[in-house]
């Protein structure tokens, strides 16, 4: 194992009294429905379960290794946050076929069959089937096993290939093989709005329930590492050698990861119907472009700034009511600045008050997964009461001057977390999580 | 009473502006000759040498000039996907007489589709990756690779800054699209997005699409698109762009916009398949289709009109027939029924285009011919020889993809 273990100080946060965002005034509902998330499952660097992540996120635990996936002796970099000793047949059952599922179809499976279980609708009811959906956020799909496949291709000829294999290429075989496999009849779309593409994913979910198109939802995120990707963010120099350090001083790049992370969203009379736990409620979300640059954030932090104010429109909250921020602090340079940039300018003095942490420093950056990953982040921070911590930070920075939670996990009582990710393209996406007081409600 | 006007002005959605860069033509005037006309544009494929494959007619974009549409700084960095979808979002703003300025440019944005992405970036940058090492692959493809950068340089190229989000889903991709667009439309999240989708020919692509038997011919014969005939053997491949402009009829009223048609209703759906397969049994497809109906507050007999997936496909096509005929047994009055896939082959988020030929469609009263159907496989009211004149009150778009999954979007007449 290539686990390091960091200290952990717990500092407890004084509690406010105030009570959980709309607990009273019901201001965010959208068209009469709340949408609140009754189960998760993830795979990812430091957790094989979500139970695993939540103490890995409270330990401060560090999944960032050698990369064992495939050989990186010619690479410039060696490490990255990778799902170890990943066996689908021990998380996937004997009724569902593996046949022709690449990592991520596979990853996706994983976590979608534990959140259904968790959500405590496994085996799932025919009438919930029918109206169940699947919303995923993409990222490097098949492309692992098309690599093999293209490099026997390039060595052996075509005649001799097999080209079956790349039928789970394309991103969009995730949602298929979950929604086939549980034999949901609800709607399927994959997001590709790369680093993202799952906080996307979570967001129009919650859109299909409240305008009808779908009963529950299936929402997440599956990022599988692979050569492309690891030599695209390198041939950008973009990767950090050793691991990332989110708001370092010395910051100098990513750490790439690989995780699968997927929801389970259902409108709230629905989950109280049913005696479900309730995590916490999908508030609001936003989406804004940069139009500036394909992979470089606009240095005025616009687009940044944008999103995070039209996700607390849509949730009908003010900057007042977020009590921490899930970064999406990948740690290269610009990034880190600019972000910190833009939550001063929606937070103003109150960004200085609000903890901000980066857990990208633990399970490395998970791009199309990251979304949804983070989601499951804030989610258990609301339910169990936490600030998770920015870990591998060394020195402080004069453009990144927040509390960035560096002296490990908190306990905290928080009322609403959101969550940032920025992608290429110049595509952003904020989602604000709030908690959820009454019956059913998971807290520690 | 069409209960739908009691939706306030502000929650209807309309097009306003068509774009694409197609087969058969780039922009609306073009386009749209070459459409009702009946022209195809199915032909020997001309870009790459398609002697690898089993399969040799495509559909392809030709005569395209980027140059006209994109400036010279931000045509470098971009691959041809990405110069389709550009080139299209601008003659999509222009034909809805829009200009993205400071004032707007953060309440217009674009819902983009797309199946398979830029194949062939992915495929250059993989043939430098395994042949040469990490040290030989081109940091400016980086970008490229990822789906979402066909929307992200359109938005670059022309200023726009509000929703960008890019989604895919085989077959469908386009199609929900345009319907995400109308509920960001709807929710007032946006002022003006461009909706629909687009997907490119390339040389590795097209031999593995040859590779999974889904090209015509799949039987040896005469190679050829032909939807819903009994002599079809498989489909045509093809490429291209095509976005709608949408908006709410209240900003298209206040502006004096023209109005092509109004989306009244949009279903979602799936049915468990296996993977890479067509569905068989059109249930799901049904219950998708008259979801998109209910939506929009009509019944079977009020359809006048359907814009079919069918490709040419054996399995597709009759699953589709097999559903039409269900879902209108006991209407007096068929619907017409077209498929515009014999002109410009199957390109999986041609979804786009068809959305923009049944926009127009609508405004003109003017259904397209199938391009390719002589002998129909089903007792539908097919749109076969030439176009048809006819009233369009309520239309509906179908996708139908692979693996089961399934969006309807209904286009109808937009009535004050």
């Amino acid at each position: 194992m290539h686990l390091t273990f960091e200290p952990v100080h717990f500092k407890a946060q004084k509690l406010k009294d105030r009570p959980a965002p709309h607990a009273e005034s019901g201001k965010c509902m959208h068209r009469g429905k709340r949408i609140v998330v009754t189960g998760m499952g993830t795979k990812n660097a430091i957790g094989g379960n979500v139970s695993e992540f939540a103490r890995s996120l409270r330990a401060g635990v560090c999944g960032i290794s050698k990369i064992e996936l495939f050989d990186t002796g010619e690479f410039r970099t060696h490490k990255g946050g990778q799902v170890k000793d990943f066996d689908p047949r021990r998380s996937i059952p004997e009724e569902f076929s593996l046949k022709r599922m690449s990592r991520a179809d596979a990853l996706a499976m994983a976590a979608a069959l534990e959140a259904v279980t968790d959500a405590g609708l496994y085996p799932l009811p025919e009438n919930i089937k029918e109206n169940m959906g699947v919303a995923i956020g993409g990222g490097a799909g098949g492309l692992l096993e098309a690599e093999s496949f293209y490099a026997d291709l390039l060595r052996k000829g075509k005649g001799r290939s097999k080209y079956s294999r790349l039928s789970s290429l394309f991103c969009a075989s995730s949602a298929d093989r979950i929604a086939s496999g549980l034999e949901l009849s609800g709607p399927r779309t994959t997001f590709m709005t790369a680093c993202s593409a799952g906080a996307t994913a979570l967001g129009y979910a919650r859109d299909l329930i409240l305008y009808g198109h779908a009963g529950m939802m299936l929402a997440g995120g599956v990022e599988p590492m692979c050569r492309l990707t690891y030599a695209a963010f390198n041939a950008l120099k973009s990767v950090d050698e050793d691991v990332c350090r989110p708001f370092d001083k010395s910051r100098s790049g990513l750490s790439l990861g690989e995780a699968s992370a997927v929801l389970v969203l259902e409108p709230l009379e629905s989950a109280q119907n049913r005696g479900a736990k309730i995590y916490g409620e999908l508030m609001g979300y936003g989406v804004t472009c940069d139009s500036f640059h394909m992979t470089a954030p606009d240095g005025q932090a616009s687009g940044a700034a944008r999103s995070m104010r039209a996700a607390l429109a849509d949730s009908g909250l003010t900057a007042e009511d977020i009590d921490y921020i899930n970064a999406h602090g990948t740690a290269t340079p610009i990034n880190d600045s600019t972000e910190t940039r833009a939550i001063k300018e929606v937070f103003g003095s109150r960004a200085y008050r609000i903890p901000v942490s980066s857990t990208k420093s633990m399970h490395a950056h998970t791009l199309g997964a990251s979304g949804a990953l983070e989601g499951i982040v804030s989610l258990l921070a609301l339910a169990k009461g936490f600030v998770p911590p920015t870990i591998h930070w060394r020195e402080r920075d004069p453009e990144c001057d927040l509390d960035y939670v560096t002296e490990g996990a908190r306990r905290a009582d928080l009322r609403a977390v959101l969550s940032n990710s920025f992608a290429f393209g110049g595509n952003n996406t904020t989602v604000v999580f709030g908690r959820y007081e009454g019956q059913g409600a998971v807290h520690e | 009473m069409n209960k739908r006007h009691d939706r306030p002005d502000k929650e209807r959605v309309v097009v306003t502006g068509v774009g694409m860069a197609t087969p058969l033509g780039t922009g609306r005037e073009e386009f749209s000759r070459r459409l009702f006309q009946g022209e195809s544009a199915v032909d020997v494929v001309q870009a790459f040498d398609t002697g690898g494959a089993a399969s040799h007619l495509g559909a392809e974009v030709r005569g395209f000039e980027p140059r006209e549409w994109i400036s010279v700084k931000n045509l470098r960095r971009m691959d041809r996907l990405s110069m389709l979808t550009t080139a299209s979002a601008r003659l999509a703003l222009s034909d809805a007489g829009i200009t993205v300025k400071a004032e707007n440019r953060d309440r217009v944005g674009i819902l983009f589709g797309s199946a398979f992405g830029a194949t062939d970036v992915t495929v250059q940058f993989e043939d430098a990756l395994l042949a040469q090492g990490p040290g030989a692959v081109n940091p400016i493809l980086v970008p490229n690779t990822v789906m979402n950068a066909p929307a992200g340089h359109a938005s670059i190229e022309l200023g726009f800054r509000g929703v960008n989000v890019t989604v895919t889903h085989f077959a469908v991709s386009a199609e929900t699209a345009v319907a995400y667009a109308a509920f960001e439309i709807r929710r007032g999240t946006a002022d003006v997005l461009l909706a629909g989708g687009a997907d490119i020919l390339s040389k590795f692509y097209y031999e593995s699409l040859s590779r999974f038997r889904g090209l015509s011919p799949d039987d040896g014969g005469p190679e050829g698109a032909h939807p819903f005939d009994v002599r079809r053997n498989g489909y045509v491949a093809g490429e291209g762009c095509g976005l709608l402009c949408l908006e709410s009829l209240s900003s298209a009223r206040e502006r004096g916009a023209k109005i092509y048609c109004e989306i009244t209703g949009a279903g979602l759906g799936s049915s468990p398949a296996p993977p890479t397969a067509w569905p068989r049994d059109s249930k799901g497809f049904r219950r998708t289709f008259l979801r998109a109906l209910d939506q929009a507050r009509i019944e079977p007999p009020g359809v006048s009109a359907v814009m079919a997936a069918a490709n040419g496909g054996r399995v597709l096509d009759a699953m589709e027939a097999d559903a039409y005929e269900a879902l209108f047994a006991s209407c007096a009055g068929r619907p017409w029924v077209t498929s515009i896939k014999g002109a410009l082959g199957e390109s999986f988020s041609g979804g786009g285009i068809r959305a923009c030929a049944l926009a127009l469609s609508v405004e003109k009263g003017c259904l397209p011919a199938t391009v390719g159907l002589e002998r129909p496989a089903a007792p539908l009211n097919f749109v076969v020889g030439k176009k048809v004149e006819t009233d369009l009150k309520h239309t509906v778009l179908s996708g139908i993809s692979f693996g089961g999954t399934y969006v309807c979007l209904v286009f109808g007449r937009c009535e004050p």
